[in-house]
């Protein structure tokens, strides 16, 4: 692109390094047309991301149990279709009972496995413990254990030890002498057996592991925790080694976790506002930047 | 059991559990007990045949010194730290063989089909049980010495099996202080089990629950057959009839006068801070003898320490107590103390109908 080329450029260099300088804005300009259709598609990838990206991103968020969907029966804890069901890892640490020894225990990790086959629910609980205790036939002899626990009232969470006497829980409880009963509780000590048992379990322990599944339906009422995916559940588990003399308050335990079986966006309501704000500062920056871009060069807004 | 009564009225000397009416109570007098064990038959023929409860003796007696039943079980832990009964000592589950064995005897043989064999358990070897060590005792010929202690649950004021339970599956009656297992509430967890300084407590292993002595409630409230109170069975079958039964509130009643007027009447192992409710008259053993039998006066053929051991610094002075009063009836005088150690009056032995209504 030549001098002469330029008509209005021939009056003094000056002026034709300004035109030249005009030309060299021109450019951005057309730039900034173009970022505008970027600020568009920003929005829309906000927005989008808000409800796309939680889903996308491998991270769970913390103490999420997914529910799978194993469409079949899950009762055995052997089954095939358990290895499709995502598994979550649980931290467990002593219950602070008071009873002698409660802080010595020791199993430290459970992983906890859900689904749902739209009529039946199903936990199954993992946990490493070498010798399967499964009698309490002699004076120092204590079965192992682990136990589900869920509240009675799905939309409050419960004190985490056995519930409170306002805000009690439901509690699925196996042993290794092959019961399985269902408890309500409302606060240490109180533990209730239902009069009829509306939970089962099978269990395997196999390569120094237990793997306990707990089958109940999905829809119940009453003192019974519904679980036919209305909402997000809490659930926190509890693990006991018999010959560790583990029993009662001595047990190993995990927070409350939530089975994630309501509708709409996977993980709790917070993580989609974040998710959302989080885009929209990002295009409200972009749009701070390009528009103070252009009125430091004088152009007309 | 009356609700107007003396010991929550503040009218008692007698320190009772909190909350509680009325404190069954037993005296045991050691210098009676023949250790026949027709108690410990009674109570289990009564209360403990079958349905996992073979090895377990509601009643027992051992001889002491003696490893007893379950074998060491004054080493076992439980109890309370201290007086102030805010901390409790740790205690262990005694392994079953240290109980023995509910193993089967070649009684039909012998008794109906004329083998000469001995008398043993079958296909089995035992090496321990239930007065395993019966009459051996302690002390060196001619001052070796034994005696025998029967023993059941101490339905004790501070009882640690109760505060032992997670579930308050232990409790003390309201009405009379009787120490119960919840059969419903009971899980088989056997805190109580650890946390009883006397182990007095059992687990069933068949029913997966705890199980004690009951004080034979049922008898002492006449739901028997009869409709009549009865003392409970180890008391009422005991041939030389060494227990009183009664409240430890009846300050009419004997054990009133034993335990708390004339102090000779003492708990075991009183360190274990649990605050029994039974009581024992301390052995009165005559004096040492020397290599040619004459006795030697001053030394006791039961050591003291050893009976301290046992009661606790109070068995001093019991025994002097009832020294006193021995020399007092043998110079002719009168002891109500020495009337009360040989009443036979079963009126006064027993008196469970005193708290009654109407």
């Amino acid at each position: 692109m030549g001098e002469r080329s330029e008509p209005s450029s021939s009056s003094s260099d000056r002026r034709s390094d300004g035109v030249r300088l005009m030309r060299e804005r021109r450019e951005p300009r057309r730039d900034s047309d173009a970022s505008w259709l970027g600020v568009a598609a920003l929005v829309v990838l906000a927005v989008v991301g808000a409800a796309v990206l939680p889903t996308l991103t491998s991270a769970r968020p913390a103490n999420e149990v997914p529910v799978g969907d194993v469409g079949t029966n899950a009762t055995d804890p052997a089954a095939e279709s358990w290895t499709a069901v995502p598994s979550v890892e649980l931290a467990l640490s002593s219950a602070p009972s008071g009873l002698p020894g409660a802080s010595n225990v020791s199993v430290q990790h459970a992983q906890v496995r859900a689904a749902t086959n739209d009529s039946h629910v199903f936990v199954r609980v993992t946990w490493p413990d070498e010798t399967a205790d499964r009698n309490a036939s002699d004076l120092r002899e204590f079965a192992d254990a682990v136990a589900v626990q869920l509240p009675e009232n799905e939309s409050a969470r419960p004190p985490i030890a056995m519930g409170g006497t306002s805000n009690r829980v439901n509690v699925w409880y196996w042993t290794g002498t092959g019961t399985t009963e269902e408890l309500l509780a409302g606060g240490a000590g109180t533990t209730t057996a239902f009069n009829q048992s509306a939970v089962d379990a099978e269990a395997v322990h196999e390569d120094g592991e237990w793997h306990v599944a707990f089958t109940r339906e999905a829809a119940m009422a009453g003192n019974r925790t519904d679980l036919s995916g209305e909402q997000d559940v809490d659930v926190s588990v509890a693990v006991w080694n018999g010959s560790y003399g583990e029993r009662a308050g001595r047990k190993a335990v995990s927070e409350w976790q939530y089975l994630a079986m309501g509708p709409g966006p996977q993980g709790p309501p917070y993580e989609t506002v974040l998710w959302t704000v989080a885009g929209l500062a990002v295009l409200f920056v972009a749009v701070v930047t390009i528009e103070g871009v252009r009125r430091t060069r004088g152009e007309p807004s | 059991m009356s609700t107007d009564d003396t010991a929550q009225d503040g009218d008692t000397h007698v320190d009772i559990a909190d909350g509680i009416d009325h404190q069954v109570a037993m005296v045991m007098d050691l210098n009676k007990c023949i250790g026949c064990q027709t108690c410990t038959v009674a109570c289990k023929t009564l209360w403990t045949e079958g349905g996992g409860r073979d090895y377990m003796y509601w009643n027992n007696v051992e001889t002491k010194p003696g490893e007893g039943y379950p074998k060491g079980w004054e080493d076992s832990g439980g109890g309370w730290k201290s007086d102030d009964h805010s901390e409790r000592q740790p205690g262990e589950i005694p392994a079953k063989e240290r109980y023995g064995g509910d193993w089967e005897f070649n009684h039909s043989e012998i008794m109906y089909d004329g083998s000469d064999e001995p008398l043993r358990p079958q296909n089995v070897d035992p090496e321990w049980g239930p007065n395993w060590d019966e009459d051996q005792g302690a002390g060196e010929y001619p001052n070796s010495y034994y005696f025998y202690l029967p023993r059941i649950c101490n339905h004790c004021t501070h009882p640690s099996c109760v505060e032992a339970c997670p579930r308050k599956a232990l409790y003390k009656r309201e009405e009379d202080g009787i120490v119960l297992v919840d059969q419903e509430r009971c899980r088989g967890y056997r805190y109580c089990v650890e946390g009883c300084p006397y182990k007095k407590v059992y687990y069933n292993a068949a029913k997966k629950k705890s199980e004690k002595c009951i004080f034979c409630y049922p008898r002492i409230e006449g739901e028997g057959p009869d409709d009549t109170v009865h003392a409970t069975a180890c008391a009422e079958e005991c041939p030389p009839q060494l227990r009183l039964v009664g409240y430890l509130d009846d300050e009419d009643g004997p054990i009133y006068k034993l335990v708390e007027e004339y102090e000779v009447a003492l708990p075991l192992h009183p360190e274990f801070e649990t605050v029994p409710n039974v009581y024992y008259i301390p052995p009165y053993a005559p004096p040492g003898h020397s290599e040619d039998g004459e006795s030697i006066e001053g030394v006791d053929r039961i050591p003291r320490d050893y009976l301290e051991e046992l009661f606790g610094d109070r068995v001093n002075q019991a025994l002097d107590t009832i020294e006193r009063h021995r020399d007092r009836v043998e110079r002719g005088e009168d002891s109500e103390l020495m009337e009360l150690l040989q009443d036979k009056n079963p009126a006064q032995q027993y008196r469970l109908e005193v708290f009654d209504d109407g």
